[in-house]
């Protein structure tokens, strides 16, 4: 079935300017980024990675990148192993209530950040959680383990319950049979909740607004901390780096995404 | 399989132990905190018992002036002043003033209490301040929930519009729920067009075109909301071209505007009302348009009496999720809109950070959560349980 | 064939905790035999081997294996070999290691592992097959493969959930065979579950027949279909044709439109109701002409024909008219005359 010509037109003309709408501030900031000047003009009339070399330079970049990352790769691991472990549970279970359950588990990402990072504050100011990196990553992993529950659980729909059967027939105990046999067929699915996990723990920026200490600042912390200072092309720099993090997350989960279809098939 | 669950238990726990422990009773302690009242009992108890007895005609006995005078003294060498100042304050403008001043004088003021109190600050020769005092004495009040509409308690536990000059909450949930409407209906006005045409274009072109959406999904909120701060600012790429162009004679000052937080809360949020309206469209058998068709629909009443009802699950689920996630967003307003353009998390944050408030900050994220609950609910009840599985 | 290997004592399994899936279920399984357990869907008999196998619990009642108690033994260590009508073979590993997996699991040294896994390959004739992935096998190999996998660590007893249902009909009885060749040279014990009446015949030293959770009856195939037990195994093994009849006395019967039917002696009391069933290709196509029925339709079927009778008051009578006959097949609408014999006549009492 075909539109009339004129609506396709008009259809197509619309959906490239809205990409174009979503693209061109990217574009714009990774082109500024490599400013000669600390004007931020279009067409930069140069090009030079002094932004760059003053990035990985100024001592408060390159701590929060560590902060960042040591916080994102922690929060991965732990929301992860938890969120798997869970999603495997829920689907082996046969009790009441499972519904509830999921929803519970999932609750954080339907609530909005400023509210959960209110809420944590509260409690971990009482427990003395506050302003530790310990702290930062339990908070990350709270908002970032329902993605990792989610996509375990969706794998797991597609995982026939009848392997585990077949491995216990013939000798494997229950952890055994969840470890050579379940999580090598649903592992597409665990890595892109991994994924997720760690791209929202390295973009959060609400919940670490209040629960990190004074020095800890991350990525995004310290980004807007030096929007609201002084704009310079050094934010630029952190932002192209950031948006590069997220093409890469955007490949691996689409690579994880067709080897989960090509497992399905199979 | 008695077995079986036990395994399934054992795997659960430890995610269920810490959600529990790190979100579900910190939110519900949260909720508490909002009609929580404690910091005059815990500072001032004995004035507190005086006053609970006392039956609220004229002024309290002398006794209660005695021991207002000892406990705050005590209160001030224990470092607890400034919670019953920054309570009662919040109650009544200018009581801060008033405990300070008195707490420092406590040493000095001899008996008969209810004269050297008077004499220190009028105040204490008041009613009203009595009956404020005791009114604070815990365990709960409805205070901060009530402000938060632009209510107040009068001291005789009526409730009645808060003064003029206080009163910006209603205004604040309005413009909350205006903004986040207005970007939401854009969002879907927008996603709509690019998701049919996406599910609609041939096998590469789909691909790159949805990766094309899914680019600025997948990068990070900040990221995208400084690069508008930097396309916006009066030296901007923006304000050059245009004035390049000869559309503007002077640079227009668009951060710090509606306009501002409008654009980058579209830019931040279209990605989500695209994706699960893309998702229900490519899932849409032509086979039914081929029926419509051979039924004898033209194209307008195939697209409005076949697609657009069956793809209206998809656009309800982005709609939800724009809206959803716009009613609580901090980081867009904060950054590019100005001071009469922040929502409600804004203000959070600021009891949160800046004033200390906590109670305000509890009642505000009360208001919000039930808010973006009953948004949730909607959904779910409207599109059978498809939103808030993704986001 | 004496020797006890399983017994199911009053086993009765329910969900909801009122309607029984399998009630007070008795049965014992001989050492060596080949067993099938046969009925419709729900039937309880796949939930019958699912709690052999470990899979489901028993509401109540008790397994025992070898005279030993088995149904709180996890299923893991129950040494049972089971097939799954999906083979559920491990898609992640290859032949070999799925092959591999249950004698791993039993620290068996290497060497000896290969050599059990070329032998099983050997066995279900896939020598070469050892490094292909499941995914690379068709479904007929992929179920040779699950075979040898059930049997690669030498179970006692080795249950099959409708191995066969997926494949189609030609595979399906070349595997029977196979799956025969197997039972006899290595004379494992097998439970074999089946909806189909066919296979279940082919196969079996022993039909149970399963109805509503309790086993109609259980016996061989040969007592199963020429003595069956009640109208229900008359009916779901095999065709047949059911009557309502009065008794006349111990060897005659009167059908619904009054005429009488001669049977093998019989104990049912005079003057009550009965139930016969007759085997359509036991009943005897006589000539054509002034007859006691009327050719209703006829379907070829190659290697017999069908024929719908209208035969003592009723449309439905079916006859089976074997093709060797020398005689021409009636069209529709002769009169013929059948003949029953007294042997072909199973009585059972009414209810």
């Amino acid at each position: 079935m075909r539109e009339h010509p004129l609506a396709r037109i008009l259809l197509r003309g619309a959906t490239a300017l809205v990409l174009l709408f979503l693209l061109a501030p990217m574009v714009a900031v990774v082109v500024l980024s490599f400013s000669p000047t600390e004007l931020m003009v279009l067409p930069p009339g140069g090009f030079s990675l002094r932004w760059y070399e003053d990035f990985l330079t100024a001592g408060r970049w390159v701590l929060a990148t560590r902060n960042s990352f040591v916080v994102a790769i922690a929060t991965t691991l732990l929301a992860t192993l938890l969120g798997t472990m869970a999603a495997i549970g829920l689907q082996l279970g046969r009790f009441r209530g499972k519904a509830v359950l999921v929803t519970l588990l999932t609750l954080p990402m339907v609530t909005p950040y400023i509210v959960t990072a209110a809420a944590m504050f509260f409690a971990y100011a009482i427990i003395g959680l506050t302003g530790s990196l310990l702290g930062l990553v339990l908070a990350h992993t709270v908002v970032a383990v329902p993605f990792v529950v989610v996509a375990v659980l969706a794998t797991l729909q597609t995982f026939d319950a009848n392997l585990l059967r077949a491995a216990a027939s013939l000798g494997a105990p229950p952890m055994l049979a969840l470890l050579r046999v379940m999580v090598p067929n649903i592992w597409p699915g665990i890595a892109a909740g991994a994924v997720f996990a760690f791209a929202t723990s390295l973009d959060e920026f609400v919940i670490t607004l209040f629960m990190a200490g004074p020095g800890q600042f991350t990525l995004p912390r310290q980004m807007y901390a030096s929007v609201r200072e002084s704009l310079t092309p050094t934010i630029l720099a952190a932002a192209t780096l950031l948006f590069l993090c997220s093409l890469l997350f955007l490949l691996a989960s689409e690579v994880l995404r067709l080897r989960a279809a090509r497992k399905l098939r199979a | 399989m008695r077995r079986t669950n036990w395994l399934a238990a054992l795997l659960i726990a430890p995610l269920l132990l810490l959600i529990l422990g790190s979100f579900l009773v910190p939110v519900g302690l949260t909720l508490f905190r909002a009609v929580q009242d404690r910091e005059v009992a815990q500072a001032l108890p004995e004035t507190s018992a005086i006053l609970a007895a006392w039956d609220g005609q004229g002024l309290p006995p002398e006794a209660a002036f005695a021991a207002v005078a000892r406990e705050l003294g005590a209160a001030l060498e224990a470092r607890r002043i400034g919670d019953v100042a920054q309570r009662m304050n919040f109650a009544r403008t200018g009581m801060r003033s008033t405990l300070l001043r008195t707490a420092r004088a406590a040493e000095r003021l001899r008996a008969p209490y209810a004269a050297s109190l008077v004499a220190l600050d009028a105040r204490w020769g008041q009613a009203e301040t009595w009956l404020l005092l005791r009114s604070a004495g815990g365990p709960v009040t409805s205070l901060y929930l009530l402000r938060a509409m632009d209510f107040t308690q009068t001291p005789d536990g009526g409730v009645v519009q808060a003064p003029t000059d206080e009163r910006l909450y209603r205004t604040l949930f309005l413009r909350t729920f205006g903004i986040s409407l207005l970007v939401t209906a854009i969002c879907v006005l927008l996603a709509y067009p690019v998701a049919y045409t996406i599910a609609r274009l041939r096998a590469p072109w789909s691909s790159i075109a949805l990766t094309l959406v899914l680019i600025p999904f997948w990068s990070s909120v900040l990221v995208r909301t400084t690069a508008w701060f930097v396309l916006l600012q009066r030296e901007g790429p923006v304000n050059g071209a245009l004035l390049g162009m000869g559309l503007l004679e002077a640079p227009a000052q668009v951060i710090g505007t509606r306009i501002a937080v409008v654009l980058a809360l579209v830019h931040v949020l279209l990605p989500f009302a695209i994706l699960p309206m893309h998702s229900v469209m490519t899932r849409l058998d032509a086979t039914y348009l081929r029926a419509a068709a051979s039924l004898g629909a033209n194209g307008m009443q195939r697209f409005l009496r076949v697609w657009l009802p069956l793809s209206l699950p998809g656009v309800l689920a982005g709609g939800a999720m724009v809206f959803l996630l716009a009613v609580g967003m901090y980081t867009a307003p904060a950054l590019v809109g100005g001071d009469r353009d922040q929502m409600v998390a804004w203000f959070i944050a600021n009891f949160l950070n800046r004033d200390v408030n906590w109670g305000m900050a509890a009642a505000l994220s009360a208001y919000l959560l039930a808010m973006t609950g009953a948004i949730v609910a909607l959904a779910r009840i409207l599109t059978g349980g498809m939103v808030g599985a993704r986001g | 064939m004496s020797e006890i290997l399983v017994s199911f004592r009053d086993v009765t399994k329910s969900y909801d905790g009122r309607v029984p899936v399998v009630a007070a279920l008795n049965l014992d399984v001989h050492r060596g035999e080949f067993l099938t357990l046969l009925g419709p869907s729900g039937s309880g008999k796949t939930t019958t081997l699912m709690m052999l196998a470990g899979f489901e619990d028993p509401s109540s009642g008790s397994i025992a294996l070898e005279g030993t108690r088995i149904d709180t033994v996890p299923p893991h260590r129950r040494g049972i070999g089971v097939v799954f009508q999906n083979y559920a073979l491990f898609p992640h590993m290859t032949v070999a290691q799925n092959l591999a997996f249950p004698l791993s699991i039993r620290r068996l040294p290497k060497a000896e592992i290969a050599a059990r896994i070329a032998r099983a390959l050997e066995m279900v004739r896939l020598p070469a097959f050892g490094d292909r992935k499941p995914s690379q096998l068709s479904g007929g190999q992929q179920q040779r493969v699950a075979l040898a996998r059930a049997l690669i660590f030498e179970p006692k007893l080795v249950l099959l959930d409708e191995p066969l249902g997926a494949l189609d009909k030609q595979l399906r009885e070349e595997l029977q065979a196979e799956i025969r060749h197997i039972h006899a040279r290595l004379g494992v014990t097998m439970v074999y579950v089946t909806h189909d009446q066919a296979e279940a015949l082919t196969l079996s030293d022993r039909i149970a027949i399963f109805h509503e959770g309790r086993i109609q009856q259980i016996d061989t195939p040969e007592a199963v279909y020429e003595r069956p037990a009640n109208p229900f195994v008359a009916g779901f093994i095999g065709e047949s044709n059911r009557l309502t009849v009065q008794v006349v006395d111990t060897t005659r019967l009167r059908l619904e439109d009054g005429s009488l039917l001669a049977t093998l002696p019989h104990a049912l009391p005079p003057g009550t109701a009965a139930l016969v069933s007759i085997r359509p290709e036991r009943v005897v196509i006589g000539a054509q002409g002034p007859g006691n029925a009327v050719v209703e339709e006829v379907v070829y079927l190659g290697d017999h024909c069908r024929l719908r009778l209208a035969h003592a008051g009723r449309a439905d009578f079916i006859a089976k008219l074997p093709r060797q006959d020398a005689m021409a097949v009636p069209t529709p609408g002769t009169r013929i005359t059948i003949g029953i014999p007294a042997d072909a006549v199973t009585v059972f009492p009414a209810g």
